[in-house]
């Protein structure tokens, strides 16, 4: 009961017309932002801030709130039309998703992610609603010793990652891991493999390094097919999900919620690890694996539902415990701060209707930002229709302003056509660029806090093994190495067996 | 000759002064070579917008994060020319990390320092239901348990870890440090009880605030305004303030009338209440010094920051 009153108390806020309109400005701001190419939320927010000076607290962070889950939204459209991540977390959104568009199903694939968005999102908040408490208490169970061995778990589906050779996605990983390493070693402050340049002391961008390798590679290796362009066309017809879509796409939603969910609460890449486990796991779970990678629309459905989840999930620790997991909400925790508030244990008690408020215009948003998407689907489809000397130059100066939008720096212009090259020489010889990002996330989360649990132990490895979180975690991990190999060996097995 | 010298010579004395005169006619950059919204970002936003009534000209905020502060300071004096319509915040890192590394600039030599604003609060935190219920108590505690406390900080060669080490030389003991990446994982790991104690700016606040994390001590010259009840670090004995104190400089050989007439511009900034409500919220007190002071501290700081990094062995190899 006392939920439901909460509940009314917040849409009492959120249904203000000026509050509805902030939420639809946010919202809208964030599609934008979420289909530009690099500009993502935290550009977007840290330049909107010193506007929300001069509106109320809740109109503020309704808006800016808006502006994150919206980009979410908005980040698969060009991962699915041209190969081009809108931001981290749609990295595997463009392997099965510009198939399916090359397939001349781009709307089927825009589709299932806007409804995938939408029900995860959903159920985000509801999970918000419930469980905020109890699940940021979970949160900060896990130590250095327990994001070890998380890390090492989502370096463990790289196997998932690939449809070719093993040993080529490792190899990928392996540079991933190398580019992770350049900046100041965050033990000892000490700069490795910055060549004494100032510009890599705080280490690459992610932001320039995967529009390098996806966006420009695929301008590249375009431009060399010269005339023969991919029918892409689509029926009016076949914009939206169909009966048999809706079927292979409904378990992997409800499994990215859930799995998206969780991982946002915990600090650091919540949102892009989310994504990729969701891809591995469906690829695991499916029927029929070969069809990742070639268009399957599960392998959609599943990351954009779980990245969704996570953006959800992220609002968990910062306005339960102060703890903002990500930059983002590190940005949202300063936008409270300039308006007087403290988000932590206390907010809720003494904040209701801003607490519940921004709860409810989350509903609100996510029904804003389908009715918003779905239309919008016919006319990204066209967006296949023009010409590519228009369209690749576009899309060119698009990454261009959106690298330079997160730093500032030219530099990074620079660093995003180099990976661009080598991106494009990466397709030429048949490596996968997905499995270096992956790395490239992980590398440094996992050597910061393989570092941290043993200071923590002093140098006891044991640590790993002993703390139930990190055990499980690292079990999982291990079944999923071995278990490619153990048809194999069930078949050796059957083979002996006939043998005798 | 004589004649063209001394020509060329007024020629440059009417240019200047008209020059001074006329300064400043157009915008003038800051540099913030933190990330937009952080909260440095704020207070020195709230700054800019506080002073540019003041000095007659907007100023812009540059946002140029990187090489923990210091990628900023280093491009303005690189590349800015001296006249006034760039200038930088000035970080502690800017005195430190050339001793801990090769950097391409010197911050006794590439800098004309303006003015000195503010600096951060911060303070040593434990989980509410730690058996130690005062910063002397967790010192006692490192004595006689060496190297078992472990604080995180928000990073190694923070003026957190800096100070916190000094602290241990001081009273003959040993801790441990545990770099997180950043503030906002320190408060979840003293909170999940993964390590003993967090050193860091007030992230804390809400958690302490809550009953959830104890605030033992404060670095600042004075008790703070929002925890009255906990003590300074001189006041548990140690006998030392820090604060992470920041400034403005711009490029070095800057005309010293357009040092006075920005100085004059952010001193009126700093008593704006605009200014004033917007650093308290952040826990900073103002802490003015006026140019020629703020030059002589630069010296002494970087004296100092050589000193103690030699001491705790940081120093580059």
């Amino acid at each position: 009961m006392d939920l439901l009153s909460d509940l009314a108390l917040g849409f009492s806020v959120a249904l203000q017309p000026i509050n509805l309109l902030y939420c639809f400005l946010g919202v809208f701001i964030g599609t934008l932002i979420g289909v530009l190419p690099g500009i993502g939320p935290v550009a977007a927010m840290s330049l909107l801030l010193p506007v929300t000076f001069s509106i109320t607290p809740e109109a503020a962070i309704i808006m800016l709130a808006g502006i994150y889950y919206g980009s979410m939204y908005g980040g698969s459209t060009t991962a699915i039309l041209v190969n081009i991540p809108g931001e981290a977390a749609s990295v595997v959104t463009c392997l099965d998703g510009y198939q399916m568009a090359r397939q001349g199903r781009a709307g089927p694939a825009l589709g299932i992610s806007a409804f995938g968005s939408f029900i995860a999102g959903t159920l985000a908040i509801v999970g918000l609603m419930f469980l905020a408490p109890s699940l940021a208490r979970f949160a900060v169970k896990f130590g250095p010793a327990e994001y070890f061995s998380l890390m090492v778990l989502g370096l463990s589906i790289l196997v998932y990652l690939s449809h070719g050779s093993l040993l080529k996605a490792l190899a990928m990983a392996a540079v991933g891991l190398v580019l992770g390493l350049i900046g100041i070693d965050q033990i000892n402050a000490m700069p490795r493999l910055t060549f004494g340049q100032l510009e890599l002391v705080d280490g690459l961008g992610l932001v320039p390094l995967v529009m390098g390798l996806f966006g420009v590679a695929e301008i590249l290796v375009n431009l060399e097919r010269r005339v023969v362009r991919e029918v892409f066309d689509t029926k009016l017809g076949s914009l939206l999900p169909t009966r048999q879509d809706w079927r292979e796409s409904a378990a992997p939603i409800a499994r990215g919620s859930v799995l998206g969910f969780l991982l946002g609460i915990l600090p650091g890449g919540g949102a892009v690890l989310s994504s990729f486990i969701s891809y591995a796991m469906e690829k695991r779970l499916a029927r029929a694996p070969e069809s990742f990678g070639k268009g399957a629309i599960a392998g959609v459905a599943g990351p954009e539902s779980a990245n969704n989840a996570a953006a959800g999930g992220g609002f968990i620790p910062l306005m339960t415990l102060g703890i903002p997991p990500n930059v983002v909400m590190a940005l949202l925790l300063g936008a409270f701060i300039v308006h007087g508030l403290q988000p932590g244990p206390l907010l809720i008690v003494q904040k209701p209707d801003l607490f519940w408020g921004i709860v409810a215009s989350m509903y609100i948003g996510n029904v804003m930002l389908l009715v918003l998407n779905l239309p919008l689907i016919g006319i990204w489809v066209q967006v296949l229709r023009v010409p590519y000397a228009i369209l690749f130059p576009l899309i060119l100066l698009f990454c261009i302003i959106g690298v330079y939008s997160v730093s500032n720096a030219i530099f990074d212009i620079y660093l995003m056509l180099g990976f661009g090259v080598l991106g494009y020489v990466m397709k030429k010889i048949g490596y996968e660029p997905a499995p270096l990002v992956l790395a490239f996330v992980l590398g440094p989360l996992l050597e910061n806090n393989l570092r941290k649990a043993l200071i923590l132990s002093q140098g006891e490895f044991a640590t790993f093994v002993t703390r139930p979180i990190s055990a499980v975690c690292l079990a999982i991990a291990f079944v999923l190495l071995i278990s490619p190999l153990l048809p194999r060996l069930r078949q050796r097995r059957e083979e002996l067996a006939k043998e005798e | 000759m004589m004649r063209v010298l001394l020509a060329a010579a007024a020629a440059v004395l009417v240019a200047g002064s008209a020059w001074a005169q006329a300064f400043p006619t157009k915008a003038v950059t800051m540099v913030v070579p933190w990330p937009a919204g952080g909260s440095t970002d704020i207070a020195m936003r709230a700054l800019a917008e506080a002073s540019q009534k003041h000095l007659g000209q907007p100023i812009v905020i540059d946002n140029k994060p990187g090489a923990s502060g210091t990628l900023g300071p280093a491009t303005m004096a690189a590349t800015a020319k001296p006249d006034g319509y760039t200038v930088a915040q000035m970080p502690i890192t800017v005195f430190r990390l050339p001793y801990m590394q090769k950097t391409v600039f010197d911050p006794a030599k590439d800098f004309t320092y303006v003015i000195h604003i503010t600096g951060y609060t911060f303070g040593v935190v434990v989980k509410a239901d730690s058996p130690h219920k005062t910063f002397q108590d967790l010192m006692t505690f490192a004595k006689d348990n060496p190297g078992k406390v472990t604080y995180a900080t928000p990073g190694a060669g923070t003026s957190l870890h800096i100070t916190m080490e000094q602290i241990a030389l001081k009273g003959g003991f040993k801790w441990t440090q545990v770099p997180f990446r950043g503030g906002a994982e320190t408060s979840a790991a003293v909170l999940g009880g993964h390590v003993v104690a967090t050193a860091d700016s007030t992230g804390w606040a809400p958690l302490v605030n809550a009953g959830e994390l104890r605030l033992l001590v404060t670095w600042g010259a004075t008790r703070t305004k929002n925890w009255p009840a906990v003590p300074t670090l001189r006041e548990t004995g140690i006998d030392m303030v820090s604060n992470s104190p920041f400034g403005i400089a711009g490029p070095k050989g800057m005309d010293p009338k357009a040092v006075q007439v920005l100085h004059d511009a952010f001193r009126k900034g700093m008593q704006e209440p605009s200014y004033l409500a917007a650093i308290e919220k952040l826990d900073m007190a103002n802490d003015y010094m006026n140019t020629a002071d703020y030059a002589k501290y630069v010296l002494a700081k970087i004296a100092e920051e050589k000193d103690i990094i030699e001491k705790l062995g940081l120093a580059q190899k």
